[in-house]
């Protein structure tokens, strides 16, 4: 297993934990139907005061709809939405006080950048001067006080999206929700964005649930994710538990590399499973409790497989032809054959220079039983 | 091209109506600024303001009621779209003529509105055929799609997103309205209002039918002089008038409107 420190710097989530909904959110048992065979939901989470919660899935997976549930843009069909321990689900989408980022800026073209930024302040009856000067506040938090009186096409993607940002933030919301609000950027600018969403959401300690389907950002941003697919909830986690548990074949596929290795459960004994893959592997693998089904799906990570004399000292070992060399800069992907039809994806950094595989040499190959991951079909 | 096709006859009425006017020849190329003076006169102002308050009337109404629906079809499905736009248009293949029939119909004495009226126990008429209210209610009927579309396609060009961030923000529907779907409309409800405005100041049919005399306006003074006293210089006068009217009324509302636009642009 890496060792290495965890490279997230938002540790545990505050407020208590994820049970806390006292001052939160929870949504329980919500529901969208948009049509017969289109439905979004059940969908059930909390999200506790402070922690930055991220709805991770594939397109079309229901993340948009939670939350313009959550803000009031779609009807509920079934279900509680709770903030601060008060029901919201029928009040209108303006007395939410809820802060929405899309996924494009959406900045009002008529107005100036600075009241772009005022504007919700002065729906609110904030006298002119002062909204203008918490704006300007507001617009240098995200790095904008020379722009205000920039109209908003004369500012750059990620600056539109930073003063959208600061439009929502200026009102000092409960809640802020951002619908993949970098996807439009490029993915030098997004990595940017990214950093310096972080930051601020150390600064600002704000409620947020993200909406992204780019993993990387997931678990970079955020305390807990919650990954869905087709409208409904696969796990909910930890970037941690997410990676290295995950509940379902779905998420483990879903989030990084993934070797799937549909096998048999063999035996349990002692806290370690005997499984024989399909493709005619032998294996060991940890597992706390005896696997309830016979048919599993195992899990390998392509980082976590071992290779030369690592591979020596564990539990599994084989001997593989590297088939296939991919060449990434930063880190090289093999693709192994081992016996007659078992494959494996392995995944190498390149720290030294001269550490690539050639392509069709053998190679022993060994995995940790702790590091194969028994997931039920 | 266009310039000369507006510009010929409009200078030739412009200089028709400083001639004198004659009755055997329609007129004789004698200048003169008689005809100008004859309509500082007491009927013919009051002609002109009726015919202005009756053009004003008709443009605000069918703003207010364009507005409601040009949202609706900007943001209805396109299937409800085809069949909204078909009966939204329909009325203006429709001749004035036959329009303005079936209003008689509607608001006579013995009309349907009464009969109605009277079938429910209501124990009032309403008397408003050749009178300028049956005038404006025509012309509102008439001209409501000359509003409509162009403001329709104003509204289908801000993005609903906007409105739901206003919204967001704590911006109640009416204010989402105010400051952010009006200002950002403003340019189709200005070309939709001249629009309106020009064709409701200078209807000859309509008023003709269903005005009587309180709802005589501009278009059947021009019409009368034209074709039944034939004074033609005269007309000519009251046209010009007219066109004057048009030409401010542009002016204006454009200068305003260009005016608003550039002080954001500074802002
Ligand atoms: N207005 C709508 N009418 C009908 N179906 C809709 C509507 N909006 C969304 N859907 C459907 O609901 C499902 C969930 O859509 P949603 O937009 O929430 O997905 P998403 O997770 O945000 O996807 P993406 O990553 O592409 O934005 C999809 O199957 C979509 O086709
Ligand atoms: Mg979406």
């Amino acid at each position: 297993m890496e060792t290495e420190p965890e490279p997230r710097a938002n540790g545990t989530p505050p407020g208590g934990g994820p049970a806390d909904t006292e001052t939160g959110l929870a949504v329980r048992g919500l529901v969208r139907r948009y049509a017969r065979d289109v439905t979004v939901g059940p969908i059930s989470f909390t999200v506790a005061e402070g922690e930055f919660f991220s709805l991770l899935g594939p397109s079309g997976c229901g993340k948009t709809t939670t939350l313009r549930c959550i803000a009031g843009f779609e009807p509920v069909d079934e279900g509680i939405i709770e903030l601060a321990g008060r029901r919201i689900e029928k009040v209108p989408p303006h007395k939410r006080e809820i802060g929405l980022v899309f996924q494009t800026p959406m900045l009002f073209p008529h107005l100036t950048v600075s009241d772009n930024v005022a504007f919700g302040l002065s729906v609110h009856g904030v006298p002119r001067r002062e909204a203008a000067r918490r704006a300007a506040v507001m617009l240098a938090l995200v790095g904008l006080s020379e722009l205000g009186q920039r109209r908003p096409d004369q500012l750059s993607g990620g600056q539109q999206q930073r003063a959208a940002l600061a439009r929502s933030l200026v009102l000092e919301p409960p809640l802020l929700l951002l619908d993949e609000p970098f996807s439009s950027l490029d993915l030098k600018l997004r990595v940017q964005m990214r950093e310096e969403l972080r930051k601020l959401q150390r600064r600002l300690q704000k409620t947020t649930i993200f909406v992204t389907h780019d993993q990387t950002e997931a678990l970079a941003l955020s305390h807990r994710i919650a990954v869905l697919s087709g409208g409904r909830i696969e796990q909910i986690g930890t970037p941690r538990e997410i990676y290295e548990q995950p509940a379902s074949r779905f998420v483990a596929d879903f989030i990084g590399n993934a070797n799937l290795l549909e096998a048999e459960v063999l035996g349990w004994r002692d806290g370690i499973a005997d499984i024989t893959t399909e493709s005619g592997l032998r294996l060991q693998a940890c597992a706390a409790a005896a696997p309830t089904a016979r048919r599993v799906t195992a899990l390998v990570r392509p980082e976590l497989v071992r290779i030369g004399n690592a591979a020596a000292s564990v539990a599994n070992t084989f001997t593989a032809e590297v088939t296939e060399v991919v060449y990434l800069g930063d880190e090289a992907q093999y693709r192994l054959r081992l016996g007659v039809r078992a494959e494996l994806l392995l995944v190498r950094k390149l720290t030294g220079g001269s550490d690539t595989l050639a392509h069709a040499s053998v190679v022993n190959v060994g995995i940790d039983p702790g590091d194969v991951v028994i997931l039920s079909r | 091209m266009l310039l000369a096709f507006l510009g010929i006859p409009l200078g030739n009425i412009g200089v028709l109506s400083f001639f004198t006017s004659s009755s055997a020849r329609l007129w004789s190329p004698v200048l003169t600024t008689a005809n100008y003076r004859e309509i500082a006169d007491a009927y013919f102002l009051d002609l002109i303001g009726r015919t202005l308050t009756i053009g004003a009337l008709a443009t605000v109404i069918c703003a207010a009621l364009g507005y409601p629906l040009a949202y609706y079809l900007a943001r209805c499905s396109r299937a409800a779209l085809a069949v909204a736009l078909f009966l939204l248009i329909m009325p203006l293949m429709v001749s004035a003529v036959v329009e303005a029939f079936g209003w008689i119909a509607i608001l006579g004495r013995e009309g349907i509105l009464n009969t109605a009226l009277a079938s429910l126990g209501v124990p009032f008429r309403i008397d408003v055929l050749y009178s300028q209210w049956a005038v404006l209610v025509a012309l509102v009927q008439l001209l409501l799609p000359v509003m409509t579309l162009p403001l329709m396609s104003a509204i289908e060009d801000i993005p609903v997103r906007l409105e739901e961030v206003a919204w967001n923000l704590g911006a109640s529907p009416l204010i989402v309205f105010r400051r952010i779907l009006l200002p950002l409309s403003l340019p189709g409800l200005v070309s939709g209002g001249l629009l309106c405005f020009t064709v409701a100041i200078s209807v000859v049919v309509t008023p003709a039918l269903l005005g009587g005399r309180l709802g005589r306006m501009l278009g059947n003074e021009i019409y009368d002089q034209a074709l039944s006293a034939y004074d033609w210089p005269f007309a000519s006068s009251l046209a010009m008038v007219l066109v004057l009217i048009v030409f401010a009324a542009i002016a204006v509302i454009v200068g305003t409107s260009r005016r608003r636009q550039s002080r954001r642009g500074r802002a």
